[in-house]
């Protein structure tokens, strides 16, 4: 059983990162579960999970000349197997984001969800891929006019590959807002359903500051219990790992941009 | 609008107007930038706007060619292509009354996305910025009258598809397009009868 969800916003600041892991935490209890780091140009995901020294990295994959087996850049934290990316811009340079395809294909043979944490951009094929992969999107938006407008533009490019929107996930939702009315009249334009609304949090920035994930550093928060209830009402649905993988080793993308 | 007329540091053409707003950004500018689409220029049309900064972060943008501030004003010279960039230092103190009106002002990362379509230099200005301007742009109101309009919404849609299939020939994934793409998952006949309520709880801050 298997399905890759790429998490995306279009948007920077959104708390894409912690949504992939509280997200991945939450679904970790009912299944297999590996977070990949696919925003290859300005990774930060190892700094969350704590694998700030991380020796074999997702670039490490992605670079032809290196040696490195998929498994070297798995790491078994907080209950989730986590493919970290790194911050080198020469390594980011030199990664030819085709293999990404690969890469995906061999992790989706042994796991049951696959949640790519995917760029806040939509310029260029490496930031475009985990959508392209990936089977459906939850976006990832604060109750903001940039946010939203930018998660349409995400959803957009998703559907004209083929990929569904999961649902949607407010996030960082200040006291005095209310998201229930805004929540209605999105699901006018997004798919899928609304997962949660995620209250603004303090906890969120010290879980980064500790390099944990948010459901690791202060599981009792209401952060914490909104992406669970997120994570609770993801339909994710039953597929054959080995089809998947199949999938993704012939969904043809060349291999340089 | 009155600005008042600053120190002209530099007057060059660029390709692109976010090389400016980052430069602006690192050096902490106050003062203000005219920035004058070339493109413009040939057709024998004159765009031109200015965009206000303190210590770095954009204030207030304004259109002087269509008399429009704020994020409207921005769209008018937000053409692409070269933009004959000049950059003006201004005392903070002579700013200060052209920064009070309020119907100019644009959030901190408006004119890095509007201007030059760069989403990390904006999410970078807005974490530059005061806490106080932060959370500008966070107006319900606004939000849900984004929302309301259909017509506007259709189009950054069909804008947004448009350009993902230009793009999908441009990068070689032509063949990794939907075939029906224009009815994937389209929320508008899904009826919302699952959509779930939304409990933020009574202890979330």
């Amino acid at each position: 059983m298997v399905e890759a969800f790429a998490v995306a916003s279009g948007k920077g600041g959104t708390g894409k990162t912690t949504s992939t892991l509280a997200l991945g935490m939450a679904l970790a209890e009912d299944y297999d579960v590996t977070v990949i780091d696919a925003d290859t140009g300005m990774a930060n995901l190892l700094f969350h999970a704590g694998l700030d020294d991380a020796d074999v990295t997702l670039h490490d994959l992605l670079v032809d000349e290196r040696d490195a087996a998929v498994s070297d850049a798995v790491y078994e934290r907080f209950g989730l197997s986590v493919v970290p990316c790194g911050t080198s811009l020469a390594a980011f340079e030199a990664a030819d984001p085709g293999r990404l395809r690969d890469v995906v294909a061999e992790l989706a043979a042994d796991t049951d969800v696959l949640l790519l944490d995917s760029p806040a951009a939509l310029g260029s094929k490496s930031a475009v891929l985990p959508v392209v992969l990936a089977d459906r999107i939850v976006v990832v938006l604060q109750p903001t006019v940039p946010s939203l407008s930018d998660g349409l533009k995400v959803q957009e490019y998703a559907h004209s590959y083929g990929t569904d929107t999961a649902g949607v996930v407010f996030n960082r939702v200040r006291p005095d807002e209310n998201v229930d009315r805004i929540a209605e009249q999105a699901g006018r334009y997004f798919g899928g359903q609304t997962l949660a609304s995620v209250p603004e949090s303090d906890a969120v920035r010290a879980a980064r500051r500790e390099g944990k994930p948010l459901l690791a550093h202060a599981p009792d928060d209401p952060a914490a219990d909104a992406f669970r209830e997120a994570a609770a009402r993801l339909d994710v649905r039953d597929g054959d790992g080995r089809e998947v993988a199949e999938r993704f080793k012939s969904a043809v993308v060349p291999e340089r941009i | 609008m009155r600005i008042p007329r600053g120190e002209l540091r530099r007057s060059r053409v660029v390709d692109d107007a976010a090389a400016v707003l980052r430069t602006v950004l690192d050096e902490e500018l106050t003062g203000y930038v005219v920035f004058e689409p070339q493109d413009a220029l040939l057709l024998g049309e004159t765009t031109r706007g200015v965009v206000t900064f303190e210590d770095g972060i954009p204030v207030l943008a304004y259109d002087t060619e269509r008399e429009v501030g704020g994020r409207d004003g921005l769209e008018g010279f937000a053409v692409t292509g070269p933009t004959r960039a000049a950059v003006h230092a201004v005392d903070a103190d002579a700013l200060a009354d052209a920064h009070e009106v309020e119907a100019f002002r644009v959030p901190p990362g408006e004119p890095a996305r509007v201007l030059a379509g760069d989403e990390r230099l904006a999410a970078k200005t807005t974490d530059a910025a005061p806490a106080a301007r932060r959370e500008e742009g966070r107006d319900q109101s606004a939000v849900e009258s984004f929302l309301a309009d259909a017509d506007a919404i259709e189009e950054i849609r069909s804008e947004a598809r448009e350009e993902a299939r230009a793009r999908a020939s441009e990068w070689g994934l032509d063949d990794v397009l939907a075939d029906d793409a224009d009815d994937a998952d389209d929320a508008d006949d899904a009826d919302d009868a699952d959509a779930a309520a939304i409990d933020v709880g009574p202890d979330s801050r």
